[in-house]
């Protein structure tokens, strides 16, 4: 298991280092590139309530979308976060097919990223994936009231459980879990904005 | 360091679990990933998906999808049906390239090869569901691949 901290910590020399390594046909340079973000992938798409298998099929196509726009990469500093933005659109597809909207195939519509191939303001997603956000966010958690403390925890503890599992543990009725995380996951941005107006 | 209110849920989801280090990627996950570098294709121009309408007549049933690819040069029209858990693609490559020109169709795990027809032509049948790409290789032209895809039974 990878620390958060070697997911997300900055190493534009190494990725511009990798990138062109990888562009020379190094698959070592490529292996390393996979060890430090597929954890990172993997709680991006985790995030979507997919299945294992269709999670796995997500961050799959995230690194067949970098192979197609290795050549094209003209600032390798933000690899971390192309890969990430990436992979939630790939995972949305999905999620979206499963919740049974008609989509032709599951490519990606038009647009080559602008992440590679020009300017980008940074993504403030990106900004919470650090191991110190990690705590912080934790931090909060702790200091919330029911249910949202505990279904906190149990997302986070039981990545496997379905939606009828955790609305059991929790105590409430299936159809409840999904709004209730959404007011959930709202406080925790509130608070996390107040935290910030206060520092 | 701030976050504005745009930060949306999934997010917030992916950064409680990945710091929570309860959800470790699967083995697999990562093999699968690292198999990926040897299906790159450095020299190749890549036709981007985009969105088909049918021509009228042609209802896409549930059975059939149309997809185009568009590079600058040539696009890549495909019908893709499944049948019995496989799929079968029907290509046309448009304008039909030069003599000699050949398809690949590639899966993670398998690559079909096809002559063109003189008209541009191609077809493969029984693949199996999941991601694919379509190569043409033209004798003096770079290759064109189309973006990766996922087909769904």
């Amino acid at each position: 298991m990878l620390s958060v901290s070697d997911v997300t910590s900055g190493a534009p020399v190494s990725d511009q280092h990798g990138i062109s390594a990888a562009l020379a046909g190094d698959q070592a340079a490529w292996d390393m590139l996979v060890s430090r973000f597929s954890g990172l992938l993997w709680s991006a798409v985790r995030a979507y309530d997919l299945s294992a298998a269709d999670a796995a099929d997500a961050v799959q196509g995230t690194w067949l979308r970098l192979i197609e726009s290795l050549h094209t990469i003209r600032d390798p500093d933000r690899i971390g976060t192309w890969l990430f933005t990436t992979a939630k659109r790939e995972a949305s597809l999905l999620s979206r097919r499963n919740r049974g909207e008609r989509l032709v195939a599951d490519a990606e519509h038009a647009h080559p990223d602008p992440a590679l191939t020009g300017h980008v303001h940074p993504d403030p997603a990106v900004a919470v994936l650090t191991a110190d956000e990690g705590r912080r966010l934790w931090r909060a958690v702790e200091e919330m009231h029911e249910p949202c403390r505990s279904l906190f925890r149990l997302m986070a503890a039981a990545p496997d459980a379905g939606v009828h599992q955790l609305a059991g543990r929790l105590g409430m009725p299936s159809g409840s879990y999904g709004p209730t995380r959404g007011r959930c996951l709202n406080r925790l941005r509130t608070m996390l904005t107040a935290q910030e107006a206060t520092q | 360091m701030t976050h504005p209110p745009s930060i949306d849920d999934e997010s917030l989801i992916a950064a409680l679990r990945l710091s929570g280090g309860r959800d470790p990627v699967p083995a697999h996950v990562a093999a699968a990933a690292q198999a990926v570098f040897g299906l790159r294709l450095p020299e190749a121009v890549t036709a981007r998906s985009t969105v088909t309408t049918a021509p009228a007549g042609i209802r896409s049933s549930d059975e059939t999808r149309l997809l185009r690819f568009a590079a600058a040069e040539l696009t890549v029209d495909l019908e893709v049906t499944s049948m019995d858990g496989l799929v079968d693609l029907a290509g046309q490559v448009s304008p039909p390239p030069e003599a000699g020109a050949r398809v690949e169709v590639r899966t993670l795990h398998l690559t079909e090869a096809r002559e063109l027809s003189p008209t541009g032509q191609f077809a493969v049948t029984g693949l199996p569901p999941g991601w694919f790409s379509v190569v043409c290789h033209r004798p003096e032209h770079s290759s064109v691949a189309t973006s990766w895809t996922r087909i769904r039974l």
